[in-house]
């Protein structure tokens, strides 16, 4: 199966950017056919020319007949993919009336797919890695579009972008309330809520329905705990934001950390219930553990959504105590207190998140929603100018037309279609051929947009989540040893411990207390310490266990040993 | 479920030097098979013989790679090694052709290099001819690669303590737990072999997983589903689980269960019965990374501790782990580095030493000696205990990362390492000798 993987990889690449492709390779191919494959190739060929016509020059049999073969003869598929191909808009109308029609033939066809093919298979494998090896990198036009001149133009027609992590304990009803934004502002539509309001019932966890919206993977639905972030877009009339839903539960920290590290401002989940704000608020619950976390990640901002109020009744004492016991936590874990701000609301009612709670409901108060105090958050101003930087947070094929898709959030700098990028630490270089953001196809994008980028020219197996796409003529020196300056959480000695740096989560050790700082003024209080205790700023010096990281001087790290959130700090 | 071999551990054989031509005809285990024979064997003792001015010779027999680690701790630059060889002999005729030939020898050398391969268990060791033959002259170098199932023979000028504790633990035919390892987080495990001395990386497996995406979680799906089948795979494949005690599958959420369920369904679909009649061996337990420093973690939680807790392992890994702790609650009971040890040695404080075995492995005698010495000084005070651990258990790699000595002390002392920025570095050797 991996090597018909391979197959459609390399041929799609080759395809999209060369389009004469390889007289002699495909004659080797055709040898290798058996009768009945032949005879599907004629058939095959016959039902596109009725779709496509005769008349389009770019389109030659062979084309088709090659097409198809990467199809497995599915006739829609191919015309799919060389209308597209083509281009001509006429041509997309005529697609799109008969593409249904041919769906019943498709199927019994692909039940016939017999083993006869994977010789015949084998055998172009073969001579596409002849070819292969004398590929270079496609050429992708690139338009030289000044990026920063682009962005400053457009400023003023653009809603802005914001990239918002959801974070807070485990069960605070954290992805119940982002399922909720998404269903009010109608990014979600109400068939798809009934949907899983009904599966939900099922299994007997009816109140988890919203939720279902982010946490989609099977573990996640049966044990109603969301693992992974699940990144989603909303826009309202003053601004686009794309919501990261963090996890929760202290095992999927590094996940939460991936979320974080993409985000601009946070929205910090509290479930005001009895016993359960206490229970997250302890020295070992995440709320606090998570606040520190995205502050030491450069979160400057952060809105404190005080949930399931619904159930005390909408009692202001109740919102009172941890609004207090709250803000003085957050001002000591380094928020300034215009950064703080706190909304009652209840995400299973969807009272005062999008919509205005019902009327005498909350008479004490009458500040903004929850969405409207996302509209007053100012976006943080990025060094777009600078070399690219950006983590990779996901590697995946992104379609039929674009094999090899990475997406993340652009750390540093900015990037167009055509740049030639290298994903460090690695030699492969790879060409842009297509930039989304929040699903929508653009030129270019900067700093702080969260993108997908189709990439050519390079082999899934070469990008790793975790690693940084760097600009070719830029790129960046990964490091095996390097010094900290980390603010400690817990006492620190020599020891083995996790690096966390957005997706990146390798072993390190920490080989070196080099000094203890004064948190004033940066001076050395004490040097070679024998452990740093907690809440001290110390500097170290680190070495990685296994291949050097894609890290660099001014890089946001954070490190964390037996399930421990034990330092954060930055590369010196 | 271990099958034992009934061996006693002392077996003074007449001389060890003889070539016995059967063992020629090789029907002896290489040294990079699997140890998957007996898990309550261990090295025999053939000989010893050490004079009282510390100098002599001991004769061991190896019986499992473990043993070659033993080997390993044993012989030292400057040692004298006896052990079988082939070695390449080219003959010039009269008439100047020349023709070569496989000879089987026994060789004496002069120990210049050990080299030790932890994942193949195998043992080189580089030096130079110390007894001549009608083969080879005195000086010539060559490598023996130590095997098992022969007899080994090291010389030293000095027997002390630490080399002859070596010998008897070799030697000491307790029952020994071997367990196998998995920690995993998604896209990542590791799939360890932990004996009593030693742990060894099998398999790592490093995957590259498609995140969870709105609409789209079939690429993710899909990735997992292989993910836990390279594991099976090669648990299948690394891990003699017939001998293992237990299986520890360990991971951060959900995985290791997960994992379970996968390798018991595989294992009825294609009837794999070893698989399941072990069933009651593997044994989920929590972790919160899948870098292999989670065994750390695994090793101390409640469901090893109690199947395991006798084992020299887990004592290790609880002797650190206390360590740690005593840093935390109370940080003038616990030091570590070579200078602040030693200090605490001479006022008589130390309750628990740990000291890393790669100490001992230091090439530099004087260092060596001064190790020596700390551990004897603490035992001679009669109220501290001594423990030596191995340096590839991963407690060993914790003690070495603290400059491989630590202890727990049995009264707070301050300042033990206040005269620490006095001495240049390069004399803190010597002047601590």
């Amino acid at each position: 199966m991996s090597r018909h993987k391979n197959v459609r990889t390399m041929n799609l690449a080759d395809e999209l950017d060369d389009y004469d492709g390889e007289d002699d390779y495909f004659e080797e191919e055709e040898e290798g056919m058996s009768p009945a494959d032949k005879a599907r190739m004629a058939d095959g060929l016959r039902q596109v020319r009725e779709v496509v016509g005769d008349d389009v020059p770019a389109l030659t049999d062979e084309k088709i007949e090659e097409t198809l073969w990467y199809y497995y003869f599915d006739v829609p598929k191919t015309i799919t993919y060389l209308l597209n191909s083509v281009g001509a808009i006429e041509k997309k109308k005529q697609k799109k009336t008969v593409a249904p029609e041919s769906k019943g033939l498709t199927k019994g066809q692909k039940a016939e797919k017999s083993s006869s093919t994977t010789t015949a298979i084998q055998k172009g494998v073969e001579a596409l890695k002849v070819a292969d090896a004398e590929k270079t990198l496609p050429k992708v036009p690139r338009n030289k579009i000044d990026v920063v001149a682009e962005y400053e133009k457009s400023k003023s027609k653009r809603k802005e972008n914001a990239n918002l992590v959801v974070i807070g304990h485990v069960d605070a009803g954290k992805s119940t309330l982002m399922g909720r934004l998404l269903y009010d502002s109608g990014v979600v539509d109400e068939r798809t809520i009934q949907k899983y309001k009904q599966e939900a019932e099922k299994i007997g966890k009816s109140s988890f329905a919203l939720a279902w919206v982010l946490d989609q993977t099977g573990e996640e639905r049966a044990r109603g705990v969301t693992i992974d972030i699940a990144v989603n877009a909303f826009e309202t009339e003053k601004g686009r934001f794309t919501i990261l839903d963090a996890p929760g539960h202290r095992d999927f920290i590094p996940n939460m950390i991936a979320g974080a590290a993409q985000a601009d401002f946070a929205v910090l989940v509290i479930d005001s219930s009895p016993g359960e704000f206490e229970a997250g608020f302890n020295i070992r619950g995440q709320t606090k553990e998570h606040a520190l976390l995205v502050r030491s990640m450069g979160v400057q901002r952060i809105i404190v959504a005080v949930n399931k109020l619904d159930l005390m009744h909408w009692d202001q004492d109740r919102f009172e105590e941890i609004k207090q016991q709250m803000s003085q936590f957050l001002t000591t874990a380094g928020f300034q207190s215009k950064n703080i701000s706190f909304i009652p609301c209840s995400g299973l009612t969807g009272d005062n998140i999008v919509r205005k709670p019902e009327d005498g409901l909350v008479s004490w108060y009458s500040g903004p929603t929850l969405v409207e105090e996302l509209e007053t958050a100012k976006p943080v101003i990025k060094a777009i100018e600078k070399p690219l930087r950006m983590t990779i947070a996901d590697v995946y094929r992104g379609g039929v037309i674009n094999p090899v898709t990475i997406s993340g959030r652009i750390e540093i700098g900015n990037v167009q279609v055509g740049d030639t990028i290298f994903a460090v630490p690695g030699e492969e270089k790879a060409v842009i051929k297509g930039i989304e953001v929040d699903n929508q196809t653009v030129e270019w994008a900067v700093a702080g947009n969260n993108v997908q980028l189709h990439l050519a020219g390079i082999d899934m197996e070469h990008l790793k989540i975790g690693d940084v796409i760097c600009q070719a003529d830029n790129p960046l020196v990964p490091l095996k040893e390097f010094e900290a300056k980390i603010l400690a959480f817990e006492s620190l000695t020599p020891m083995m411990v996790d690096i966390h740096r957005g997706r990146l989560n390798a072993s390190g050790r920490i080989t070196k207390l080099v000094a203890t700082l004064d948190k004033g003024n940066g001076s050395i209080t004490k040097k070679k310490p024998r452990h740093i205790g907690p809440g001290s700023l110390a500097v170290v010096n680190i070495t990685v266990t296994g291949a050097p990281l894609p890290l660099e001087k001014g890089s946001k790290i954070v490190l964390r040993a037996d399930g421990l959130t034990v330092a954060a700090g930055v590369v010196e | 479920m271990s099958t034992s071999i009934g061996q006693t551990n002392t077996h003074p054989t007449s001389s060890p030097f003889i070539l016995q031509a059967s063992s020629l005809s090789d029907h002896h285990r290489r040294l990079n098979t699997r140890p998957d024979i007996a898990t309550t064997s261990n090295m025999r003792l053939i000989k010893q013989q050490v004079e009282r001015d510390g100098s002599g010779a001991v004769t061991l027999y190896p019986e499992e790679p473990e043993d070659m680690w033993h080997a390993y701790n044993l012989i030292r630059v400057g040692d004298t090694l006896r052990a079988s060889a082939v070695r390449r002999i080219v003959s010039e005729s009269s008439t100047g052709s020349t023709s070569s030939s496989r000879v089987h020898m026994n060789l004496t050398i002069t120990v210049d290099k050990v080299d030790f391969d932890s994942q193949a268990g195998q043992l080189h060791i580089n030096g130079r001819i110390a007894e001549e033959n009608k083969y080879v002259k005195i000086g010539a170098h060559h490598t023996l690669d130590l095997e098992l199932n022969r007899n080994f023979t090291v010389g030293k000028a000095e027997w002390d303590s630490i080399s002859l504790g070596v010998v008897k633990e070799a030697c000491d035919p307790a029952e020994k737990a071997e367990i196998g390892a998995v920690v995993l987080h998604e896209g990542l495990a590791n799939i360890c072999l932990i004996t009593e001395h030693m742990t060894v990386l099998r398999q790592r497996i490093d995957m590259s997983i498609p995140r969870k995406r709105t609409g789209s979680i079939s690429a993710f799906e899909k990735a997992m589903d292989k993910f836990y089948e390279t594991i099976f795979q090669s648990i299948l494949r690394h891990l003699p689980i017939a001998n293992l005690k237990v299986i520890l599958l360990a991971s951060p959420g959900f995985l290791a269960e997960s994992l379970q369920k996968y390798i018991f369904a595989e294992a009825v679909k294609s009837d794999n019965k070893t698989i399941i009649g072990a069933k009651p061996k593997f044994v989920c337990v929590h972790c919160s990374t899948g870098h292999v420093h989670a065994l750390n973690e695994v090793l101390k939680s409640p469901a090893v501790i109690a199947r395991l807790a006798d084992t020299k392992y887990a004592k290790e890994t609880k002797a650190m782990e206390s360590f740690f702790k005593m840093m935390q609650t109370d940080e003038d009971r616990a030091w570590y580095g070579p200078k602040e040890v030693e200090r605490a040695i001479e006022k008589g404080a130390v309750a628990t030493l740990l000291v890393s075995n790669s100490l001992f492995r230091s090439n530099n005698m004087n260092e060596r000696r001064r190790y020596v010495q700390m551990v004897e000084d603490v035992k001679a005070s009669g109220a501290g205990e001594v423990m030596i651990l191995s340096s590839i258990h991963e407690s060993g790699v914790r003690l070495d990362g603290l400059g491989g000595v630590a202890a727990i002390l049995m009264f707070p002392l301050q300042d033990l390492d206040e005269s620490d920025e006095e001495p240049v570095e390069g004399d803190e050797e010597n002047s601590n000798l």
